[in-house]
């Protein structure tokens, strides 16, 4: 047996690596300066000259950063396969997006005032941990799917992949924070949500098609409900987390919109390939054998405060502003006209009815 | 105690306005206060703290493949989600939720954090050795981030704090990468040329979560002891700012590595010689990668100068020994201290270990 102190006693001069030069001769573009703007050094500020050209196709399934030069000699394909069209995947907002993301990281732990968590009737206290349990549930996917594609992004197209990579970190922080507030006030989690939708999510095997169900679709209604926290929240720290979480789904549902803004720009007949995506999926959410049996309840008791018709009233505000918001969010990406075409599907529809 | 009036009046009235009201029906867990324990004096509100109760209890073996949260009560309509890690020893380390927290408060934002308008003029072979370190470190980072990132969709919520600290894993990477790329992009240079990276390849191709990382062991080994040297190697404030920075990530990235490979030796030691067997693959694939081209940037800048590179190659062979034994010595403390004896004959060398005799060799 050999032991480390036989082997310090054994030791040898280290063998040196070759010393290869030829790298300072590259033919890739040189002098490039970032200047700092107000921000910083943000990644707009670097994407100059080829490196911030976007190859409409990548064939490079390997890690090379885009405008590096290709290594000598073999090598080995990364990845099985990559989105190489940049229709795929890009959005001219995902750098932008990532920016935003790295500043306007917070924390669970430190920024949300739990210390304003007073005691709460508990009835009220219940239907709060019953939403926190769906939404840590809704949020633990969210966090899945971003994952699974990365391996697919090619480099070429790393804004799209950066942008992903800070979704997976926002959303486990979403995870995190429904599951602490379900937990730190004398509840604790109560009824699955039962899939209502998520699995369809994660079995995508088309990117835009997922991005369409997962960031415009799911993540918008999502985020509709977290701008309005202030009618279901009954503390500070309540409010903040759902103003927090309101912050981060805004630019999930952002890059949702410019990708399919994108690429039904650069492949108009990809549109009806969406639309039956979108049928598909508000199909599912507004099933009633797949609909979360706590979600609902908890939501319309929380929104009346305990007064289960005023919290049905509120509910249909909430669920009208939603349709609003997704039907909007659809015209800016070019795939407007599923209301006046009778496409949205009429559980949806009938939402916008004043009455 | 639960109020039984309280509960029962709303579920009349949910159930009167045709709403579902089973969720009222589950005893809760009351009790968990997180008022009195979060102050900002420890930290606030971490997620270990709420770790109590049923919310608290770890299975070896988790038995549902929904996205059920630990301690929740099953919907059994809710189709399976496709999870393929069932079992604690896979995945777990006790650090992971601590390391999620420490991962959180140890952000950093690389357009405001680093002092950019440090950067100067170093010279031409300085620059070009630079932005080729920054090529290839940016080019780990992206790879670290889409193989961990995978592993998301396979890992269950019972082994949730292991997925919250995997996304932060991914979050440092997306920010190694792109960190390098602007130092690259941000002081008159440009990208250097991209690795082979056939070393990559048992980070991508691993059909096991534990050879993933008996992998990201040796490759954010080699990184650290790299990072290790910032000082050494940084030409301004904003390069040496940059080095603190990443080693502090990876340093938490390792901490969780090497306490979960740890926690598998432990709990199933029946599985050492599989393990070898993943770390076998790594170091080949690092040896036979072939491509010196990170040194060789390394010993311009520790030479200051292509001049001085062939003299500074002793350095560099000296630092890639450090790499080795910081990989070992990882090894150690995962109880893996008769990895020693099986190293890649190759990385023996560059360690400056002496071959083993034909009799002292563990059989391949």
């Amino acid at each position: 047996m050999v032991t480390a102190d036989k082997l310090d006693e054994l030791q040898m001069e280290p063998e040196a690596p070759e010393l290869d030069l030829s790298w300072l001769n590259l033919d890739t573009e040189w002098g490039v300066s970032a200047e700092l703007g107000r921000k910083g050094l943000t990644l707009q500020q670097i994407n100059k000259s080829i490196y911030g050209e976007i190859p409409a196709t990548s064939v490079d399934s390997s890690a090379r950063p885009r405008g590096a030069a290709p290594p000598e000699g073999a090598t080995p394909r990364m990845t099985p396969w990559v989105l190489g069209d940049a229709t795929e995947t890009f959005s001219d907002s995902a750098a932008l997006l990532y920016d935003e993301a790295v500043s306007r990281q917070w924390s669970s732990a430190t920024d949300i005032p739990w210390d304003t968590l007073d005691e709460l009737p508990e009835d009220i206290e219940r239907a709060m941990v019953q939403l926190c349990t769906s939404l840590t549930e809704v949020e633990f996917i969210a966090g899945d799917v971003p994952g699974k594609w990365l391996p697919r992004i090619a480099a070429d197209h790393y804004e799209s992949g950066l942008f992903l990579m800070s979704q997976v970190m926002d959303e486990a922080r979403h995870t995190d924070v429904f599951r602490k507030r379900a937990l730190a006030n004398g509840g604790g989690l109560l009824l699955q949500g039962g899939g209502g939708g998520l699995r369809q999510i994660l079995e995508a095997e088309d990117f835009t098609q997922m991005s369409s169900m997962l960031h415009i679709l799911g993540e918008g209604f999502v985020q509709s409900l977290f701008r309005l926290g202030e009618l279901i929240a009954h503390n500070e720290a309540e409010k903040r987390i759902f103003r927090l979480a309101a912050q981060d789904e805004s630019r999930h549902v952002a890059y949702g919109v410019t990708h399919l803004k994108y690429t039904l720009e650069h492949e108009p007949e990809k549109a009806e390939e969406v639309h039956w995506t979108l049928d598909m999926f508000e199909d599912t959410l507004v099933d009633p054998d797949q609909a979360n049996p706590g979600l609902a309840g908890a939501l319309v008791y929380l929104l009346g405060d305990g007064d289960v018709d005023e919290g049905w009233r509120l509910f249909w505000h909430v669920r009208r502003k939603q349709v609003l918001e997704y039907l909007h969010r659809l015209d800016v990406a070019g795939l407007g006209g599923r209301l006046e075409t009778g496409r949205l599907h009429p559980a949806l529809a009938g939402a916008l009815d004043e009455n | 105690m639960p109020d039984n009036d309280v509960i029962a009046a709303a579920k009349e009235r949910l159930e009167q306005s045709g709403l579902p009201s089973t969720w009222l029906d589950i005893p809760v867990h009351w009790g968990v206060k997180a008022k009195e324990q979060a102050t900002p004096e420890n930290g606030g509100l971490r997620f270990q703290m709420l770790n109590v109760d049923v919310y608290g209890e770890v299975p070896d073996v988790w038995e549902n493949n929904t996205e059920i949260p630990r301690g929740a009560v099953p919907d059994t309509r809710t189709e399976q989600m496709g999870y393929s890690i069932f079992n604690k020893a896979e995945v777990w380390s006790d650090l992971c939720a601590e390391l999620y927290e420490d991962a959180i408060a140890d952000r950093w934002n690389s357009s405001a954090d680093i002092p950019w308008d440090s950067l100067e003029p170093i010279g031409a072979d300085l620059e070009r050795a630079v932005c080729q370190i920054a090529t290839m470190m940016s080019e780990y980072g992206w790879t670290k981030a889409q193989t961990t990132g995978r592993w998301l969709q396979e890992i269950s919520y019972g082994y949730i704090e292991v997925k919250l600290f995997l996304g932060t894993v991914v979050f440092d990477a997306a920010r190694l990468f792109e960190v390098w790329r602007k130092r690259a992009l941000a002081n008159g240079g440009g990208m250097g040329r991209g690795g082979r990276n056939w070393k990559f390849l048992p980070l991508t191709q691993s059909y096991t979560f534990s050879e993933f990382v008996v992998a990201s062991i040796m490759h954010d080994s080699m990184l650290l002891t790299l990072l290790r040297h910032g000082e050494q190697l940084a030409q301004t404030e904003a390069e040496r700012q940059i080095y603190r920075l990443c080693e502090q990530d990876i340093e938490r990235h390792l901490a969780y590595f090497v306490d979960h490979m740890r926690y598998l030796m432990l709990k199933e030691p029946v599985r050492r010689e599989e393990i070898h067997r993943y770390m076998n693959k790594a170091e080949w694939y690092l040896a036979k990668d072939g491509d010196d081209t990170l040194y060789s940037a390394l010993a311009v800048i520790m030479g200051d100068g292509r001049e001085g590179a062939e003299e500074a190659m002793a350095d560099v062979a000296e630092l890639r020994r450090e790499q080795i034994e910081t990989y070992l010595g990882y090894l150690r403390q995962c109880h893996l201290a008769d990895r020693e004896d099986r190293l890649n004959e190759e990385l023996r060398k560059w360690a400056g270990m002496v071959e083993l005799e034909e009799e002292e060799k563990i059989p391949v």
